[in-house]
């Protein structure tokens, strides 16, 4: 009897799923602007530490940044804009930045905000006790001090064009709560005091957190009242989640975005989705201190081998981008005059017979030893299947091809870090400011550094150094669009795709600009609004 | 025995490449080799093994599990105070209720489902009920967990919306009284515990089953039967007492699973529990929390394995008068 009703109840449970009670409400109405309510999203992970310089995870940052300020940002369209800072100034030589910060601010415990705060912090992010891996950036600063309350002026030694991001980049912190405490193992990391839109107001270990607008921001206080993160470490449970309405946005895969929504219209009354380009891109890249690496016309013939559209289209379902400098495409410094290589199995050839090698038994071979190599990737399903459509590629040609995936920290410490690997897929993120030397000078091989490859090129070294140096604007578009030519010239790496940034967020939430700025669609969430008939029941929140 | 278990587990925790800093790190373009050396330094990752097992014995013979090596720096066990009074929680303190309460909703839903089962199995042995008994609990063990999980959420929790999809509370927890509380906590944890529970089934009730054929057969059943006592009698008293004796070695040898938890599950039931925290700690190579939760469970072990000797001697007159000859 048992037996038959618990059939029953998995049949029932299986039949019935489209008795659904769809809510008529209609969430395309117009509305107008209302502070209130609560925007849930999801996070895959907990966040460490909301000290951003000492956490090293991206949760972390996400919270801190609602949370902390820094002296500059960047405004929608990438350029900078004054954070704490009222305006700034770079002297004649290009070593002295002074900033001046805006007057009569406070954090969130109304403590005044001054330059003693931003002095404390640089102090502490430049600390050799302090365990941070961003040090290095501000250790070039050779003197820093406060003139008077509002005012901050950094010197340095030589002319660092990156400078201005640096300073964009790095939360200020409240002195007067820190000064006597340990940075590394303070109980502020878990009950931070900020300036930014949002503070703390509950934290539940592996659960959520939640913040609250802040009344005392500095940009004023944002329209939404409270933002709960939730911490689903699954992303089909976060997606469910989604569809059931318990959470208002996440970034959802390309299946889901050009498979799922489109053939599901009730779930298109209720979410709307946003594709904009992403913040990195995926290569194929060649240890270049192995043969046959070194010989720029295998790179060449690998490079046209591959097709790139269709790894778009196998892999991103078509929401990608070929690119051909390491730049976000559209952004200020992509090089837009470079020209595709384009997918060309015929001239791959060409180019492997002129280096001397000849086909035998279907696979190229020079000396008596065949083409082949291995390809080196970690656990990403995306690159997995990357890697497949190249090494089918290549097969077709003649070269021979296998693949190998690694766990991440044996990946990096196994291979990376030893040089012992022949071809990798990876990514790297399309950076907002154009410094790459640390990927790409030739001095940055050493284990642990991040030129793993082994490029080097007198040419790419000397523009890179130029490039940290120069601060005009147009003067350094020139020169690193000279640095991107070059690179793409010598092909070191396959740039394969730059896939897009798609989020799925509820209709319930207005004022998410339709096109999304350069700066992203989360770019304007202080402006974001939840209107009264839309929120949900929400227990005295 | 436990120093054993702790410097196997230490080396080869330490032979797996990596350490923490080539995790939090290791492709951010702004993060210099030199920070991470002076990290590597900080957490005595640069001295030999044999040292930094050395160390860590140090420690835990005072009973301190360290701290974790991830920014947050959360002690391992148990909380601490700091100077201004705050309180910083341990990370198994946070997680080992959780996946205590879980485990024992599971296990005692496993044992007293199986035992139902399996007597029913045994009396109507080879009839439609005892295959249909058998079928159940096999499907159950053979069925992908995360597969029946998402079916069951997607189906519960989205069309037709009875039960919560993921996480431990709902929002708003804090707001609402204790009774609510506790059937808002009670709905959260239905799902996780029947897909715990379902695997189990098959193991313990076949073992019922074929216990209480076994003792079934036996002579003394078919004395108290030719006694002419009641047949519920038969079953529940002489032949179900007998049958549930190795039971209880199965339960004490479960003791220490009491603190693992299943990373899976945990993962797509979003629940902060024991398994996704061994399972982080060890991807992160955070090596304190991944020692303290070993050594933690190897004690229990040792632990479950004597309580089981133990209350099997309590339970079973023959075994006590065996130990005290």
């Amino acid at each position: 009897m048992r037996l038959i009703l618990t059939s029953l109840f998995f049949i029932c449970l299986f039949g019935c799923n489209k008795s659904q009670t769809e809510d008529v409400i209609n969430f395309d109405e117009e509305a107008s602007q209302e502070s209130g309510g609560t925007l849930t999203n999801a996070m895959i992970g907990e966040p460490n530490n909301l000290i951003a310089m000492i956490a090293g995870d991206g949760a972390s940052s996400a919270i801190a940044g609602q949370i902390f300020n820094s002296l500059l940002k960047y405004d929608e369209n990438l350029e900078f804009e004054g954070d704490l800072a009222e305006s700034w100034e770079v002297s004649k030589d290009y070593k002295t930045i002074r900033f001046n910060l805006k007057t009569k601010k406070k954090w969130s415990d109304d403590h005044p905000i001054t330059c003693k705060d931003v002095l404390f912090t640089w102090k502490a992010v430049t600390h050799p006790d302090t365990r941070t891996p961003y040090g290095s950036d501000y250790q070039l600063v050779s003197s820093a001090e406060c003139v008077n309350d509002y005012q901050f002026i950094a010197k340095y030694n030589e002319p660092y064009a990156p400078a201005l991001e640096t300073w964009a980049s790095l939360h200020i912190l409240p002195e007067h709560l820190l000064k006597n405490e340990d940075i590394n193992n303070t109980y502020f990391s878990l009950n931070p005091v900020g300036s930014n839109y949002y503070a703390l107001d509950s934290w539940v270990t592996g659960q959520q957190l939640k913040l609250k607008a802040n009344p005392n921001a500095i940009h004023g206080k944002p329209l939404i009242d409270n933002k709960v993160s939730r911490i689903i470490p699954d992303l089909s449970s976060q997606f469910m989640e989604l569809i059931a309405g318990n959470i208002d946005l996440m970034s959802i895969n390309p299946i889901q975005y050009s498979r799922v929504f489109p053939n599901r219209s009730e779930l298109n009354n209720k979410i709307n989705l946003y594709k904009e380009m992403g913040n990195g891109y995926t290569y194929f890249g060649f240890n270049l201190n192995k043969k046959p690496f070194d010989d720029i016309n295998i790179r060449k013939a690998i490079s046209y081998a591959i097709d790139r559209q269709e790894i778009i289209d196998g892999v991103l379902l078509g929401l990608g981008e070929e690119i051909t400098s390491p730049y976000k495409p559209g952004t200020y410094w992509e090089n837009k005059n470079i020209k595709k290589l384009s997918f060309n199995p015929q001239k791959a050839k060409e180019l492997l017979e002129k280096s001397g090698y000849h086909l035998n038994n279907n696979i190229y071979e020079k000396d008596g030893i065949p083409l082949s190599f291995e390809i080196l990737t970690n656990q990403n399903k995306q690159r997995e299947m990357t890697a497949v459509l190249i090494q089918r590629r290549l097969q077709d040609i003649g070269i021979d091809v296998s693949i190998r995936v690694i766990e991440w920290a044996s990946f990096v410490n196994r291979f990376i870090k030893t040089g012992e690997f022949q071809a990798v897929v990876l990514g790297w993120s399309l950076s907002l400011d154009p410094d790459q030397y640390s990927i790409w000078h030739s001095s940055q091989q050493g284990p642990g550094q991040f030129n793993f490859i082994g490029y080097s090129n007198k040419r790419v070294d000397d523009l890179l150094e130029k490039g940290r140096q120069e601060l005009n604007k147009e003067k350094r578009k020139a020169i690193y669009d000279e640095f991107s030519a070059i690179l793409y010239e010598d092909q070191p790496i396959v740039y394969l795709y730059a896939g897009y940034g798609l989020s799925a967020i509820h209709k319930k939430i207005k004022g998410v600009k339709k096109l999304s700025p350069p700066a992203g669609i989360y770019h304007n969430d202080y402006e974001w609004f939840v209107p009264t008939k839309f929120r949900r029941n929400e227990m005295s929140l | 025995m436990l120093i054993g278990i702790s410097l196997i587990s230490f080396f080869i925790m330490h032979l797996a490449p990596g350490d923490i800093t080539s995790n939090e790190s290791a492709f951010n373009p702004k993060a210099s080799e030199e920070s991470r050396q002076k990290l590597r330094e900080m957490y005595n990752l640069d001295k030999p093994i044999i040292v930094q097992y050395g160390l860590w014995l140090k420690r835990i013979a005072k009973l301190d599990f360290g701290h974790s090596f991830a920014s947050h720096q959360r002690p391992v066990l148990w909380q601490e105070k700091d100077k201004n009074g705050n309180i910083k929680p341990g990370l198994i303190q946070k997680a080992l209720p959780i996946t205590l309460l879980i485990n024992l909703l599971t296990i005692f839903l496993i044992f007293s489902i199986s035992i139902v089962l399996g007597t029913i199995a045994a009396i109507r042995k080879n009839k439609i009920p005892d295959r249909l008994i058998t079928l159940f609990v096999f499907v159950g063990f053979a069925i992908p967990g995360f597969w029946l999980a998402l079916l069951l959420m997607y189906s519960l929790g989205v069309s037709n919306q009875i039960l919560p999809i993921s996480g431990l509370h709902s929002i708003g927890y804090e707001q609402m009284s204790y009774v609510t509380q506790f059937i808002d906590m009670l709905k959260h944890l239905i799902l996780p515990v029947f897909i715990s529970c379902l695997s189990g089934l098959a193991g313990i009730s076949l073992y019922v089953r074929n216990g209480m054929i076994e003792i079934l057969n036996q002579d003394f059943i078919k004395t108290a039967r030719a006694k002419g006592l009641y047949e519920k009698k038969v079953i529940f008293v002489h032949t179900l007492k007998n049958a549930l004796l190795p039971l209880i070695t199965i339960l004490g040898l479960s003791i220490p699973g009491l603190i693992g938890g299943s990373v899976i599950a945990e993962s797509i039931f979003a629940i902060p529990g024991m398994g996704k925290l061994f399972y982080d700690a060890v991807l992160m190579r955070d090596f304190p929390v991944v020692m303290g939760i070993l050594t933690i469970g190897s004690i229990l072990t040792l632990l479950g394995n004597l309580i089981a000797d133990l209350s099997y001697a309590w339970a079973d007159p023959r075994i006590r008068r065996g130990l005290s000859k």
